[in-house]
């Protein structure tokens, strides 16, 4: 089979993996060496989808002995399966890298034979890229789900990010749809890495720096292909930012590869606008000093098609509006509709040097379609509508956000 | 009084020291190529002078800060027209105010010159993404673009870590400015590189590329607007994947 062939299967065998990101490392070029990290990470191009491609993300192979019934590697599906040599990786990688098509690699696997020896491929793979190859570029490494904690901390001191996908929202939706793949085997893994990671920092005090995932570890999990809640998914991400101290969780909206009487029927849209809240929220909880449970709960169990996770909070909390620009502390201005965190960084800064009227804000280009609601300048009050939810309801609706939404759903659905 | 320069960084500093020295406030600064001959205005020419722009530059340095020694270079960078102006009265307010000038976005001389150093840095760190290099004879490593802004200086240092093995050139085809690297030290020239008008186009990684690019999409979720928003089409024609 041609190189070309075999790029081209693989790559679309890692399609549905979101995460492309490569942040969070700066790791050093040395003398003689190809490639550093940059800390805030570099997208190289976008693909038609929208997607930014920083990584080269590819499988080693998609012939796989497990039969998850929402993946269209599953051995029982009839699809073309290549395998990459260590060789041909890692050439494709540095050429790439030389020319400055990508920031590095995302090397994941379908389970060839069994989960160590899948994971023994991937380390001697990297291994090759890292010492024969000399490649100090930004390398994300999926650990495979069942393998040695050996292996996996191996694999650990040669990448700079490591993810392990959760897959789907709930236990029992994993049973239903992976039942090869355990519980256990994902959460076991993901909280040896966090240890590691913590005791490396540690014992950079003592001797120089051993790096050990220094771009921290991810996961994934699908949205739609069970009927798990907005709230069951957000406490779920919660529970992971603070028990296992993850970087980054990732949603995709469920796209319809297999039939399947325990999967949502093959014309079924992918949900992206649910997908969209979802990551919303992220945002709240991860940057904005939210609480998952101030987002959602048993009474209010989704999130609204409509208006925005914040702006549906703000709603719920009128008695705690409007907020005064120029004397409201960052993490309150964090949480009025419309302000985003660079815009209450700039807010703050700016009032030390002199107050701030409507006008100034404007000027500054804070968005105030939605804002203007919620605050005031220097006790001004510029929503002209009084603090009702009824009044507010209808203004706040981001019909534009919406129609993109839809109008991309119908148009390739 | 309109001052009028070279066009140069060094030019424009000197402009900023001579208003100061002739208590003067030049309702404008612009370069000579900009300058408009039907223009009845009453003009004065500065001549660059290394030690008077020096001052300025230390000046803006250690008396207001290393950040908005920055935030102007960059304004500059840009080429927008007006810069000069905005310039030189970021700096008339930073020398009463000191550092918090940088975040005095109220004021819309403060403002402009804020937003000018922020496109410039936006396009930036867009092209140390965006940036296709192709390997021509001699193994030398070739990236052609065309941005908006002069951004070549702040781009090259990455390029000269990154891939600091290889020999390579990165050209601005809009303003025939490139910069060259031969594995120790990069250097900024005015003009055509050498050796690139017998470069063949590179085959097998460019297929190879474009295989990989065209296959990681998801077709469901195709999205086109998106994509432009992010890689707008005016850089489509030097990236190896959109090029047609």
């Amino acid at each position: 089979m041609k190189l070309l062939e075999k790029l081209e299967i693989l790559a679309d065998s890692a399609k549905y993996d979101v995460s492309c990101s490569s942040s969070g490392s700066n790791r050093k070029n040395v003398p003689g060496g190809v490639g550093n990290a940059h800390l805030p990470g570099i997208c190289h191009s976008w693909a038609d989808d929208g997607r930014c491609i920083s990584l080269l993300k590819i499988l080693f192979t998609n012939s796989c002995i497990y039969d998850c019934k929402y993946c269209a590697n599953r051995i029982s599906n009839d699809i073309r399966r290549a395998t990459l040599t260590p060789d041909e990786l890692c050439e494709l990688t540095i050429q790439f890298y030389r020319r400055n098509y990508i920031e590095g690699l995302f090397l994941s696997s379908a389970v060839i034979k069994n989960p160590d020896y899948t994971m023994e491929l991937i380390i001697k793979a990297i291994k090759k890229l890292r010492h024969e190859y000399r490649f100090n570029g930004y390398i994300h490494v999926k650990s495979i789900p069942g393998a040695d904690t050996r292996l996996v901390y191996e694999a650990g001191l040669l990448a700079d990010r490591m993810s392990i996908n959760i897959e789907l929202p709930s236990v029992s939706g994993l049973k239903l749809l992976a039942p090869q793949k355990r519980h256990e085997d994902i959460l076991t893994p993901m909280g040896f890495v966090k240890e590691r990671i913590s005791e490396s920092k540690e014992l950079t005090i003592y001797k120089k720096q051993q790096l050990f995932v220094p771009a921290g570890q991810t996961t994934q999990l699908i949205v739609g292909a069970t009927r798990d809640s907005d709230l069951k998914i957000l406490n779920l991400t919660e529970h992971m930012y603070q028990r296992y101290r993850l970087k980054r969780v990732y949603y995709s909206a469920y796209v319809p590869v297999n039939d399947h009487k325990d999967l949502p029927a093959l014309n079924t849209s992918p949900p992206l606008l649910r997908e969209h809240r979802i990551y919303q929220a992220d945002w709240l909880l991860r940057f904005y000093g939210f609480k998952a449970k101030e987002l959602l709960d048993e009474g209010h169990p989704s999130f609204d098609n409509h208006v925005d996770p914040k702006c549906d909070w703000a709603l719920r909390h009128l008695d705690q509006f409007p907020v005064e620009i120029n004397k409201a502390p960052l993490e309150t201005l964090l949480r009025v509709p419309g302000i985003g965190y660079k815009m209450a960084e700039r807010i703050v800064r700016a009032r030390r040097v002199g107050p701030l009227s409507f006008e100034d804000l404007k000027r500054m280009r804070v968005v105030l379609k939605r804002a203007r609601y919620f605050i005031t300048c220097n006790g001004k009050y510029e929503g002209g509508l009084d603090l009702d939810e009824k009044l507010l309801y209808p203004v706040l609706s981001d019909e534009a956000d919406q129609k993109a939404m839809i109008g991309q759903i119908s148009m390739f659905g | 009084m309109v001052y009028i320069t070279d066009g140069s960084f060094e030019g424009l500093l000197t402009a900023v020291f001579e208003a100061y020295q002739n208590r003067e406030n030049p309702e404008d600064i612009i370069s000579r190529s900009t300058l408009q001959l039907s223009m009845v205005i009453e003009m004065r020419e500065i001549i660059t002078d290394p030690e008077k722009s020096d001052r300025v530059y230390k000046a803006i340095s250690e008396k207001i800060s290393q950040e908005a020694l920055e935030m102007v270079y960059s304004a500059y960078l840009s080429e927008a027209p007006d810069c000069g102006l905005y310039i030189y009265r970021f700096i008339r307010i930073g020398m009463k105010i000191g550092k918090k000038v940088c975040h005095y976005l109220q004021n819309p001389d403060v403002l402009r010159v804020h937003d000018l150093s922020r496109k410039v840095f936006g396009e930036t760190h867009r092209f140390l993404g965006l940036l296709r290099f192709k390997r021509i004879q001699n193994g030398i490593f070739y990236a052609q673009y065309e941005p908006d802004h002069n951004i070549t200086m702040l781009i090259s240092g990455h390029f000269a870590e990154r891939l600091s093995d290889q020999p390579w050139i990165i050209h601005d085809t809009g303003r025939d400015v490139c910069a060259l690297y031969d594995t120790r030290e990069y250097v900024l020239m005015q003009g055509h590189p050498p050796f690139i008008d017998e470069a063949q186009p590179e085959e097998e990684f460019e297929r190879l590329w474009k295989g990989y690019f065209k296959a990681i999409a998801i077709e469901s979720r195709k999205n086109p607007r998106l994509q432009r928003s992010f890689m707008p089409v005016r850089y489509w024609k030097n990236l190896t994947e959109k090029r047609l």
